[in-house]
């Protein structure tokens, strides 16, 4: 991968140095040729130099050796003299040889040398060797006369001269070598700056061009870095580096940490936005809607389900939840058991499947244009506190990258715990909804317990009452038994006595009735035979006289008749004697007898007689008769204008109650209607009772006795049935009669019966009774139980104004009550010491020594009668005092002045036994 | 006889399916005989008190019950005031009615007229500790309480204001734990039997029959009371009677539960506010 990486800085870095390291080693190496050449020439110089001073003085030296040995030899003649010169005249040739030789490649010094040489030998030659001979010959003349002329003189100063001028040569060949020297010696520092300065600029160019290559790739990622970081937005941004170097590595690297940053931040905002998600999310379908769409978005999914653990009895099943992007609107099982299946067995090992190979028929992803099979699916358990709790499922038509695998693998790691605080937290929800049902069934049934206690409570006073009264019934009983046993005897008595005068009155009267009639009847025929005043014999006035007695006489006839029949049916004398009657017959005598009377008052009257009557009925024909012939007078009598109709129909099978079919299937119901003045609703009960009319002026107006319908009820009595009445006040009444068939009389007992309870159903329309009942049974039971309430109950009354004890006193002890006095809050206290059985205390609050307050929170807290009732007695209007009052303790309060009723309700609601 | 009829009434329990329908049976017959309305009722409550019908009137099972119930007349009305329960007390949890004084009534001041609709009154004694109250506020005569049950018979009882002396003991301590002003005895006089209050009280209450299961609202009231009435009511008509609840509140009325009571209804709790914590005292916001 880094193969392409050739030049790196580090070699670049290296070479820079090698390449000045090498151009110092030249420089160095260089110098030190130079600085060599420069110490030999040098030293050649002071060599030569010295050898050739030396050599010169050593032959100037032979030279001036042999002048000086010659001239001691002379002066003296000594031999010994002459060594040195010997010598010197030996060796002087080998040095100047030597010196010859160095002075090879200078001609000129070689010339002037030789010019020396020439010299020396001259000297030698006609100085040195002639004088020694002189000497030796002893020829001191010659020898003065030699040194008289000294030739050698001259050739030893021309030596000398040669000398100087060969040493003045020789140092200024030295000086010009010296100079010479001394120019290479500055070109070689000059040489040296001009080195060090290229060298330096060799390294600056190199160093230069290594940086700069270098700081231009890092300021190029540096750059790429800024930008990126300056793009808040996405990270798309990436380095490029041209270069083959660590920067390059760098930049890889960094644009690898950039990626896995960028996947990294990917998965950490998405494993963020799907906690926020769930936040507020309270049903786990709705959790796991959300939680299937938000993850299919992110790794591309296209189908889903999600499973979530449920216990059936005993089982564990994964049921789904949701679905996502539903094909069939059917996808997946609805539910599985662990183990079941590849999603089975995924929740059995708590481990993530990723399947590749799909198959061609597997579940097709649906689209609004076709269908597809995944090709990768997905499989995880969530998994909460190492247990399974859910599982999801998804599918791609891609394949699921590594990326997004890991985003599930991780949201998948805090889902559990949101699936299971959401599963938590629905079980609380339906905790508490069950737990708030329960509350209010709970209120339900103390409602209703308190429903059925109150039954029951009223059930055991009832109970208990009757008990008591059955104790004291028993007590009665027996201490009575003997009073009653006579008294039975008495009654007895008296009530065959009464029997008897009943009897006796009936028989009277039915008797009486037949001997007034006897007379009357004289009176009758008598008076009618006047009024018809055949003689002419009367004036008119003494006929309507007679008419006025006639009519009376009738009036009295027809009233005595009814009071014998009354009588009779209460004597139970009357007999009835059921047979045929035809019916048919019937309207036909009413009409005979009524039609004048219609005539005369000019009224329409109307018998109709319905269609499936029965021409044979069974009834005593003539009770029958006359309970419609007094229905009818009494309609005419009562009627102005108008019209009175009878109508005879015969009652169908339908309209018969169950008890009115035992008696008879034939019920014949004959209705007399009139357009009269009416009955008011509140006297049609009283108008069926003997001699009464619906009111007074009636009775002025209309006369009559008021049997008539008292008749006509006792005699459809007799007959089995019954007479019943609609009627409205001013616009007429009608009666009803209502008889059955009785071929074979009648049946006592079960007609009565019933013509009790038909006779309630139909005529008691506006139930009167009622009203009256309540007040009166209730003012009458009132002074039974008021002294119940306030008998022997001991009453204190703590009050240190003795009127107010004086009146209470009075009121409270006339009603059976018992009364304890105290002045104050400690004679309070003393007399309950005393005396324990107090009902009730009366408190005054403003009281000298103790006052009401501290009595009661004494009486409350220190004698522990929590339940005694005590009323304070307040001043009114004072709020703080009934509330201070509350406070010690007192049961209810009363504001002064009292007044005497309210002070009795209180004691009333005190006293009363409480029941619960 | 006794341990045969237990036995028989297990057997009935267990078999619920049958129990059930019989149930239904009869509920029905109910609601076709005499109009009144079971069917949405608190089942467990319901079938509570027809076993103990069953039970005082020694009947095997609801079937022989439903054939009394539709051929006796007087049975139905048994079976009827059996269902109706009316346990109910003056000044009822005081400290509903302390609250009420405090946090409520101050906004009802301003009101030229207040309308107060007590549904579900029964014998009417929650009627009476309001018309005291509101007599106590000074408000009693611009308000007009509307004092409804089901129940013919208790809304007579209601009329005559006459409660059991017994009970006025537990009242007279209620009236005074509720922040009553006065004393309690002032507002009635008594026999051996009953407490009857002033009928002054009764001014400006009307009694009238008003069924909350069929019946519909019949005005617009600044105050609703119902109290403990709806648990009897299966969920679904509890929602039902909020409805008719919120329907007939003005805005910015109060709406008053029992104690053990929730406003549980979805759609119905987030228009309300408890003004008063733990009293079940809801403001309709709007």
């Amino acid at each position: 991968m880094y193969s392409k990486l050739k030049l790196g800085i580090r070699s670049k870095i290296t070479i820079g140095y090698i390449v000045i390291i090498l151009c110092l080693l030249a420089s160095v190496i260089i110098l030190n040729n130079q600085i060599t050449s420069l110490q030999k020439e040098r030293n050649f110089i002071i060599k030569y130099d010295s050898q050739v001073q030396a050599l010169t003085n050593s032959i100037e030296k032979y030279i001036l050796d042999m002048e000086s040995s010659q001239r001691g030899f002379i002066i003296t003649g000594e031999l010994s003299y002459l060594e040195p010169y010997e010598n010197a005249s030996k060796n002087w040739k080998v040095d100047f040889n030597e010196l010859h030789q160095l002075l090879d490649n200078k001609p000129n010094q070689q010339e002037k040398l030789e010019e020396i040489k020439y010299t020396i030998e001259h000297w030698v030659a006609t100085s040195g060797d002639p004088t020694i001979k002189l000497k030796k010959d002893n020829n001191t003349a010659e020898l003065t006369e030699f040194f008289k002329v000294d030739i050698g003189r001259k050739d030893m100063e021309t030596m000398r001269k040669q000398f100087a001028s060969f040493r003045s040569a020789e140092n200024a060949l030295t000086q010009t070598k010296a100079n010479q020297l001394d120019k290479k010696n500055s070109n070689l520092t000059s040489g040296l700056f001009g080195l060090l300065v290229l060298v330096s600029f060799i390294a600056i160019v190199i160093a230069s061009g290594i940086s700069r290559s270098i700081v231009k790739t890092i300021t190029e990622v540096t750059e790429a870095i800024k930008e990126i970081a300056a793009s808040k937005a996405n990270h798309k941004g990436r380095i490029h580096v041209k270069t083959n170097d660590e920067i390059n590595v760098l930049a890889d690297a960094t644009n690898e940490l950039l990626d896995t940053l960028e996947e990294r931040e990917w998965l950490q905002s998405n494993i963020a936005e799907m906690v926020t998600k769930y936040q507020g999310i309270s049903a786990i379908t709705q959790l796991a809607e959300i939680f299937l769409s938000e993850i299919a978005q992110m790794t591309k999914s296209s189908l889903g389900a999600f499973y979530v653990r449920e216990m059936n009895n005993n089982d564990i099943y994964f049921v789904k939840k949701a679905a996502f992007a539903d094909a069939s609107d059917n996808i997946g099982v609805e539910r599985f058991k662990i183990g079941q299946g590849l999603i089975g067995q995924s929740a059995r090992e708590k481990r993530v499947y990723m399947c590749n190979d799909i198959p061609k028929d597997y579940k097709v992803i649906g689209t609004g244009l076709g269908e597809a099979p995944p090709k990768c699916i997905l499989i995880i358990p969530i998994i909460f506190e190492d247990e399974v709790i859910a599982v999801v499922e998804l599918a791609t038509m891609n394949s699921y990258t590594e990326l997004q695998q890991e985003l599930v693998k991780q949201i998948i790691e805090t889902f559990g715990l949101t699936v299971n605080s959401i599963l938590g937290r629905m079980e609380i929800v339906r905790l508490l909804n069950e737990s708030r049902a329960m509350t209010e069934e709970l209120q339900v049934q103390s409602e209703e317990l308190q429903t059925q206690s109150e039954e029951l409570q009223m059930q055991t006073e009832e109970l208990t009452m009757i008990n008591e009264q059955l104790e004291e019934r028993t007590k009665d009983a027996e201490t009575k038994s003997r009073e009653l046993e006579i008294a039975k005897r008495d009654l007895e008595e008296s009530a065959e006595q009464l029997l008897l005068n009943s009897n006796y009155k009936s028989e009277f009267l039915a008797n009486m009735s037949h001997e007034l009639r006897t007379p009357l009847n004289s009176i009758l025929i008598l008076s009618e035979m006047l009024a018809e005043n055949s003689n002419n014999s009367l004036t008119e006035e003494e006929a309507e006289f007679a008419n006025v007695i006639h009519s009376s006489g009738e009036d009295l006839l027809a009233l005595i008749n009814d009071i014998l029949d009354l009588s009779k049916v209460e004597a139970g004398k009357l007999d009835i004697i059921f047979g045929e009657v035809n019916v048919s017959e019937v309207p036909l005598l009413l009409e005979q007898i009524f039609s004048p009377v219609a005539h005369k008052k000019k009224l329409e009257f109307q018998i109709t007689k319905a269609e499936n009557v029965v021409d044979v009925f069974y009834t005593d024909e003539k009770r029958f008769q006359q309970i419609l012939k007094n229905l009818l007078s009494n309609a005419f009598k009562f009627t102005e204008k108008g019209s009175v109709n009878l109508s005879i129909e015969q009652l169908k099978n339908e309209q018969l109650t169950n008890n009115m079919q035992e008696i008879s299937a034939e019920w014949l119901e004959i209705t007399v209607s009139d357009t009269g003045i009416g009955i008011p609703k509140d006297k049609h009960q009283l108008i069926f009772e003997s001699f009464q009319q619906a009111d007074g002026a009636t009775v002025r107006k209309y006369g009559g006795t008021g049997l008539g319908l008292s008749i006509c009820k006792e005699f459809a009595k007799l007959l089995g049935g019954w007479v019943s009445l609609k009627s409205e006040e001013g616009k007429g009444s009608s009666f009803t009669l209502t008889i059955p068939s009785l071929p074979n009389g009648i049946n006592e007992e079960r007609c009565s019966n019933l013509t009790f309870a038909e006779v309630v159903a139909t005529t008691v329309v506006n139930d009167p009774i009622e009203v009256i009942e309540g007040p009166i049974e209730e003012s009458h039971h009132d002074s039974q139980n008021e002294v119940d309430v306030f008998q022997n109950k001991n009453i204190l009354i703590v009050d240190d104004d003795y009127r107010n004890i004086y009146a209470l006193k009075t009121a409270l002890e006339k009603r059976g009550m018992n009364i304890l006095v105290a002045k104050d809050g400690l004679e309070c206290l003393d007399v309950m010491q005393t005396n324990d059985k107090i009902d009730l205390i009366l408190m005054d609050i403003m009281m000298p020594n103790m006052d009401g307050y501290e009595t009661m929170s004494v009486i409350r807290t220190q004698m522990k009668l929590t339940d005694l009732p005590i009323i304070a007695l307040t001043a009114k209007a004072m709020k703080n005092d009934r509330d201070k009052s509350l406070e010690a303790g007192a049961s209810d309060y009363i504001s002064k002045p009292l007044n005497l009723d309210q002070l009795i309700s209180v004691l009333r609601v005190w006293l009363v036994s409480k029941r619960s | 006889m006794e341990k045969e009829f237990h036995n028989n009434l297990e057997l009935n329990i267990e078999n619920n399916k049958h129990t059930n329908m019989e149930i239904d049976l009869l509920l029905e017959a109910i609601y076709r005989l005499s109009g009144f309305d079971f069917r949405e009722y608190n089942r467990s409550s319901i079938s509570r008190r027809i076993y103990n019908r069953m039970r005082v009137s020694n009947i095997p099972t609801i079937t022989r019950l439903l054939e009394k119930v539709i051929h006796e007349e007087v049975f139905l009305e048994q079976v009827l005031n059996d269902f109706s329960i009316n346990v109910t007390e003056m000044f009822r949890n005081p400290s509903f009615f302390k609250a009420f004084r405090k946090d409520v009534i101050p906004y009802l001041r301003d009101f030229p007229e207040i309308r107060i609709w007590h549904a579900g009154c029964a014998t009417g004694e929650e009627v009476y500790s309001m018309a005291i109250l509101l007599q106590e506020e000074g408000l009693l005569e611009k308000s007009v309480i509307y004092a409804t049950d089901m129940n013919e018979h208790v809304l007579e009882k209601a009329r005559q204001g006459a409660f059991p002396i017994q009970k006025m003991q537990a009242y007279t301590k209620n009236y005074m734990l509720a922040g009553g002003v006065h004393a309690f005895s002032e507002y009635y006089n008594t026999d051996h039997q009953y407490a009857y209050f002033h009928p002054s009280l009764l001014k400006n209450i009307i009694f009238a029959q008003h069924n909350l299961v069929t019946d519909q609202s019949f005005n617009e009231f600044h105050v609703i009371m119902c109290r403990n009435v709806l648990i009897y009511f299966s969920p679904a008509l509890q929602s039902q009677v909020h409805m008719l609840f919120y329907d007939s509140l003005s805005q910015n009325g109060f709406l008053g539960l029992g104690d053990k009571e929730t406003l549980r209804c979805e759609g119905i709790i987030s228009k309300y506010k408890e003004i008063v914590g733990n009293e079940r005292i809801y403001q309709k916001l709007y």
